[in-house]
C-alpha cells in the first residue's frame, strides 16, 4: 500500500497536531484533522475577552518554537511574522528596581559588574548544556533494551551528544541535572532578584519549587528554543498567538491536510482484534482511518477514548500515574489605559514583564501549591499584548495578559469556590506592583488549571500534558514503552506534548512524531 | 471482609479448628498465610492413601480467596486471565494463570463462575492489589471473602457417595469442573467437582457458620466409607501425581522473584493451552507474542526417572555433564509405580537429542550417598484414573 492511500486521522488541532498532519500531509499520507474548538491552534491562540477585547488563549509568547520546523513548513511563507521579537524581560521589584535583562546581559537593581558577570557566566553555561537537550529533541528517543539498530544508533547519539560537548560541559550536565535550580543560582550568582528572576523560567507551567530537584531540566527545557534565530529569546507573533497557529494550519492545509473544526472525538474505533478502524466523532459520525494519531495528552487518549478495556492493565495503572496536575493560571485583564508598573519605563512596557523578587519568594509560593492552598505572594508573567498589535483593543485602551504561578489543580476549598478570591488576590499583588492599575480594569478573567482543563481538553490543565520531570523525560516520556510515539495499539500514535520532548510551543513532538509514522507506516 | 485482629493472635484458626484440631494425633501444623492447619493428621503415607482408595478430607480455608462482582465481570476476568474466559460458562469452574506486563506467571488458581456477574478466584497468593490496579475503567467491586468462607476438599473414589449420603441430590451428575448451589441446613454451600488429587473429588465453599455441622455431617455419613482427614504433607504428594503445579515451588511468583530470569512464563510451564492469544488483549499479551515470535527460555517437562530415589531439587544434566535444568517437586508415586518429577530444562538441551540424567542425592544410615540417573519424559499424566472425569460419577 502506497502512502497515497493510507488514510490518517489526526485527533486535536494544537499545534504539534498542526506540525504533524503538515509533515505527514508531505510525505504522501492522506491526512485528516478534527478539531474540538470553533479553531485550530489550541492553547495557542487568540479569544475574545469582551467585547472588543482579545487576549492570547493561553500562552502568550512565542519562546522555544523550533527553526528547523519553522523553515520546513515555510511558516514565513504561510504568514508567521513577528510584532516583537528579542524581547527583554524586565523584573519587577516593589521597591521599585527593576531588572532588566537582555539576552546575555543584565542591568538595573544597582547590580555590580562582578554581578553582570556572573549572569554572562550562568547563561553562556546554560545555553551550552541546554544545547545537549536540544539534540536530543530532534528525534524519537531509543528504545531501551532494543536491540534494534534504531535504536542502538539512537542511544549512541545521545551518548555522543554528551560526550562532544566536551569535558568541562559533561561534568557540569552531570554535576546539574539532577539537583535543583536553587543550587545552581547559588553556586554562580549572589543578587538573591536576580536569582528569583532566573529561576522564575524553571518554575513556569510546572509544579516545582526552586529547591525541588528537576527544576534544572525545566530551566533547560525552556532555553531550547530559538525564536526568530535567537537561542532563549521570546517574540510575540503578529496579529497575536492566533497567527502561529494559523500559519501551521496554512501550511498543513497547503500540504494537502483536510481541517475539521467543531468535531470532538468520542473515541478511537477499533477492530475486534484491537486494530485501528479510525474515529468515532460526537455527533455519531465514523471516519475510516488506517492510521490514528492522537495529539491531546496521553491520558485523556487512552482513558477516554481508546478505553481501559482495550489495554493491558500495566498501561492503564501507568497512565493514569502520569503526574498531570495543572499548576499554573492565566490572567486576562481589559485595560481602560497603559498601567504603569513601579520602576518599568513606559517605553519597555511591551516587553516580558515579571514578578520573582527572590528565590525564598517563589519557595514560599510552592509551599501553598504543596498542600493545596494559593499564596497571596505569586509569580507572575506579564504581558501587554496590545502594545504590539493594536487590533486586539480598541483605541487608548490595552489588554494584559499574565502567567500565574503556583495556583494548584487541586486547590482543597475547590475552583468553583476559589476562583474569585484568587482573582481578586491576583489584581491586589498587581496593584502593588503597578499602583492605579485596578481602577483601568474594564473586566477580568482568571482561567485556573480546571477552566483549561475544561476549555482546552487537557487532564490537569497541564501545558505540558505532563510534568517534565526526569521520571517522565526522553524515553520515559509519557510512559515507557510508549515514547517513540507508538502506543500498544496498532498504528495508534502519539504527538503531542505529553510525549518526548513536552511541552512549549515547540512542535517538535509533532514532528518526531510524523517522522516515526513514516519510516514505520511506508 | 478481611480480619483485622491478626495481631492479637499471630494465626487464625480456621472454622474447623475444633475438629482438625482432635484428629490431629501428631499436633502438627503448618502456617499457611494466616491460618494454621495441620501438615499431617497420623501419618503421611496413609492419609495419602486414603485420598486414592477411600476418602480423605482436607481443610484449605487458608486459601486465597477473592470475589470479583458487576456488570463487567466477565470483560473484567478475561482480561486479566490469558485463557479466553468467554468458555467458562456459569456454574463451571476454569483453571487461570494470570501474568504481570512483561508475560511472567504471577499465581495460578481456579476461577469459579458462580452465578450471572459474579466470579470467585481462588489461589495461593493474595491478589487484591492486582485485581484493584486493573479494575480500573470496568464495573466491578472487588472484595478478598477469605476469611468469610470455610472450604473443605473432599477427594477420593468414595467422595460421591458420602455427599450423596448427606442428601446432597443430584451431586453423581456433576461433570469435572462444575458447580451446584445447594441449601444445607439453612446455609448456602457451594460444591464443585474440583480438587487437586486427580482423581474423583469436590470441593465445598460454604459460611464459617455452617462449617462445623457439614464437617460433623461428612464425617458421620463417611465412616463407612473410609474417610479421613489428611494434612498438608500428603496433599503435596496427590498434586503432583495430579500433575499440578505450585507457585513457590515449581515456580517463582513473579512478583517475588528477585532475580531475572527466575520467572516463568506460561509457555515455559507447559501451560500454553491457558493462554489465547487470539484475544486481542489481555494482561501480558504483548510480552507472550513476543516470546512466541523469539522463542521461549525454559521448557517444562515431567519425568520419570530411574530407580526409586525421588530427585527433589536434582540438577540435570544431559550426556556431555552440562547443566540442563532442575527438578522442581518430586516424589515415588504409590500409584504411577515410577520414580516422578517435574523439571524446568533451558539451553543447551535439545528436545529429543539430548539425554537428561538427574543427580540425586538421598541418605543411608546417616551417609548421603549420590546416584545419576536418567530421566525419559512424559506426556500424559502420571495419574488419572477414569472414575475422575466419568459422569454420572461412580457410587460405592
Amino acid at each position: 500500500m502506497t502512502r497515497k492511500n493510507r488514510n490518517v486521522a489526526i485527533i486535536g488541532g494544537g499545534h504539534n497536531s498542526l506540525v504533524s498532519a503538515a509533515y505527514l500531509a508531505k510525505a504522501g499520507f492522506n491526512v485528516e484533522l478534527f478539531e474540538a474548538r470553533s479553531e485550530v491552534g489550541g492553547m495557542a491562540s487568540t479569544k475574545e475577552l469582551i467585547d472588543g477585547y482579545k487576549v492570547p488563549g493561553v500562552a502568550h509568547l512565542l519562546h522555544q518554537t523550533d527553526g528547523k520546523i519553522h523553515k520546513s513548513l515555510q511558516l514565513n511563507k504561510h504568514g508567521l511574522t513577528f510584532a516583537a521579537s528579542g524581547l527583554k524581560t524586565i523584573s519587577i521589584n516593589p521597591n521599585g528596581n527593576a531588572l532588566i535583562f537582555d539576552d546575555d546581559t543584565v542591568s538595573g537593581d544597582d547590580i555590580t559588574m562582578k554581578e553582570q558577570e556572573q549572569y554572562k557566566e550562568f547563561r553562556q553555561t546554560m545555553k551550552k548544556l541546554s544545547g545537549f537537550f536540544k539534540k536530543s529533541y530532534q528525534a524519537a528517543p531509543p528504545r531501551l533494551g532494543s536491540e534494534e539498530t534504531k535504536d542502538m544508533t539512537s542511544l549512541m547519539s545521545l551518548g555522543w551528544n554528551l560526550r562532544s560537548m566536551g569535558k568541562d560541559s559533561m561534568r557540569q550536565m552531570l554535576k546539574y541535572i539532577a539537583v535543583n535550580i536553587h543550587d545552581v543560582l547559588n553556586e554562580f550568582i549572589d543578587h538573591e532578584h536576580m536569582k528569583g528572576s532566573i529561576a522564575l523560567d524553571a518554575l513556569l507551567g510546572n509544579r516545582l519549587g526552586p529547591r525541588t530537584n528537576n527544576s534544572v531540566i525545566t530551566f533547560l527545557h525552556q532555553l531550547t528554543g530559538d525564536p526568530n534565530g535567537v537561542q532563549g529569546s521570546y517574540a510575540i507573533p503578529e496579529g497575536g498567538m492566533s497567527s502561529y497557529s494559523q500559519a501551521l494550519q496554512k501550511a498543513a492545509e497547503s500540504a494537502g491536510v483536510k481541517i475539521h473544526t467543531n468535531s470532538p472525538v468520542k473515541q478511537i474505533d477499533l477492530n475486534e482484534e484491537n486494530t485501528i478502524r479510525g474515529l468515532v466523532l460526537e455527533s455519531g459520525e465514523t471516519v475510516n482511518a488506517d492510521i490514528v494519531v492522537s495529539g491531546i495528552d496521553p491520558r485523556s487518549t487512552f482513558m477516554c477514548l481508546v478505553g481501559p478495556k482495550n489495554l493491558e492493565s500495566h498501561y492503564v495503572h501507568k497512565v493514569s500515574n502520569i503526574r498531570m496536575r495543572g499548576n499554573t493560571s492565566k490572567l486576562h485583564l481589559a485595560l481602560s489605559g497603559l498601567p504603569k508598573f513601579k520602576g518599568v519605563d513606559s517605553d519597555d512596557l511591551g516587553h516580558r514583564i515579571i514578578h520573582a523578587p527572590s528565590m525564598k519568594y517563589l519557595e514560599l509560593a510552592h509551599d501553598h501549591t504543596k498542600y493545596g492552598e494559593c499564596s497571596n505572594q505569586l509569580p507572575m508573567e506579564i504581558i501587554i499584548p496590545s502594545i504590539h498589535d493594536k487590533s486586539l483593543a480598541p483605541k487608548g485602551h490595552h489588554v494584559l495578559s499574565a502567567v500565574v504561578n503556583n495556583t494548584a489543580y487541586e486547590l482543597k476549598d475547590g475552583w468553583d469556590q476559589s476562583n474569585s478570591a484568587v482573582l481578586e488576590s491576583c489584581l491586589n499583588q498587581l496593584e502593588e506592583m503597578a499602583p492605579g492599575i485596578k481602577k483601568l480594569v474594564v473586566h477580568a478573567e482568571l482561567l485556573s488549571p480546571k477552566d483549561i482543563e475544561d476549555e482546552y481538553g487537557i487532564t490537569g490543565g497541564h501545558w505540558h500534558h505532563g510534568e517534565l520531570t526526569f521520571d517522565q523525560f526522553l524515553m520515559l516520556r509519557p510512559i515507557p514503552g510508549m515514547a517513540q510515539y507508538k502506543t500498544p495499539i496498532e498504528s495508534l500514535y502519539l504527538c503531542g506534548a505529553g510525549s518526548h520532548p513536552g511541552g512549549g510551543l515547540m512542535g517538535l513532538a509533532g514532528r518526531n512524531a510524523a517522522n516515526e509514522i513514516i519510516s514505520k507506516e511506508s | 471482609m478481611l480480619r483485622q485482629d491478626h495481631y492479637k493472635t499471630s494465626v487464625y484458626k480456621t472454622p474447623f479448628h475444633e475438629r482438625t484440631s482432635e484428629l490431629n494425633i501428631l499436633n502438627e501444623w503448618s502456617r499457611w498465610k494466616d491460618y494454621t492447619v495441620p501438615t499431617s493428621y497420623f501419618r503421611t503415607d496413609l492419609e495419602y492413601f486414603s485420598v486414592r482408595n477411600t476418602t480423605g478430607v482436607i481443610d484449605y480455608t487458608p486459601m486465597v480467596k477473592q470475589k470479583i462482582t458487576g456488570p463487567d465481570a466477565a470483560e473484567f476476568v478475561n482480561r486479566f486471565f490469558t485463557r479466553d474466559m468467554n468458555k467458562i460458562g456459569i456454574g463451571r469452574v476454569g483453571y487461570v494463570v494470570w501474568c504481570d506486563e512483561a508475560g511472567q506467571v504471577i499465581d495460578d488458581g481456579t476461577v469459579f463462575h458462580i452465578r450471572e456477574n459474579e466470579y470467585w478466584l481462588l489461589c495461593v497468593e493474595r491478589q487484591l492489589d492486582n485485581l484493584e490496579n486493573s479494575a480500573i475503567g470496568f464495573d466491578v467491586k472487588i472484595e478478598e471473602i477469605t476469611d468469610d468462607i470455610a472450604c473443605l476438599g473432599i477427594q477420593g473414589p468414595t467422595s460421591c457417595s458420602i455427599l450423596k449420603a448427606i442428601g446432597f441430590e443430584g451431586i453423581e451428575h456433576l461433570k469435572p469442573f462444575d458447580i451446584k448451589h445447594y441449601d444445607f441446613r439453612g446455609h448456602e454451600i457451594i460444591i464443585s467437582r474440583t480438587g487437586f488429587s486427580g482423581d474423583l473429588g469436590y470441593e465445598a465453599c460454604m459460611v464459617n457458620d455452617a462449617a462445623l455441622d457439614f464437617w460433623d455431617a461428612l464425617f458421620d455419613k463417611g465412616k463407612i466409607y473410609g474417610i479421613q482427614p489428611f494434612g498438608l504433607d500428603a496433599l503435596d504428594l496427590v498434586r503432583i501425581e495430579a500433575g499440578l503445579l505450585v507457585p513457590g515451588h515449581d515456580f517463582m511468583v513473579a512478583e517475588d522473584a528477585i532475580r531475572p530470569g527466575s520467572t516463568r512464563s506460561p509457555f515455559e510451564l507447559g501451560l500454553s493451552w491457558l493462554v489465547d492469544l487470539s484475544k486481542p488483549v489481555f494482561n501480558g499479551r504483548e510480552a507472550l507474542l513476543e516470546e512466541k515470535k523469539k522463542g521461549s527460555r525454559y521448557t517444562f517437562v515431567k519425568l520419570n526417572i530411574n530407580g526409586n530415589k525421588p530427585a527433589e531439587g536434582a540438577y540435570l544434566y544431559n550426556q556431555s555433564g552440562k547443566k540442563i535444568g532442575n527438578v522442581t517437586s518430586a516424589m515415588f508415586s504409590p500409584s504411577a509405580k515410577a520414580n516422578i518429577a517435574y523439571a524446568s530444562l533451558h539451553d543447551p538441551w535439545k528436545k529429543g537429542k539430548d539425554k537428561i540424567i538427574a543427580e540425586i542425592y538421598y541418605q543411608k544410615d546417616l551417609e548421603w550417598n549420590k546416584v545419576m540417573e536418567e530421566a525419559t519424559i512424559v506426556t500424559k499424566p502420571f495419574f488419572d484414573p477414569d472414575r475422575r472425569k466419568t459422569t454420572p460419577a461412580e457410587l460405592y
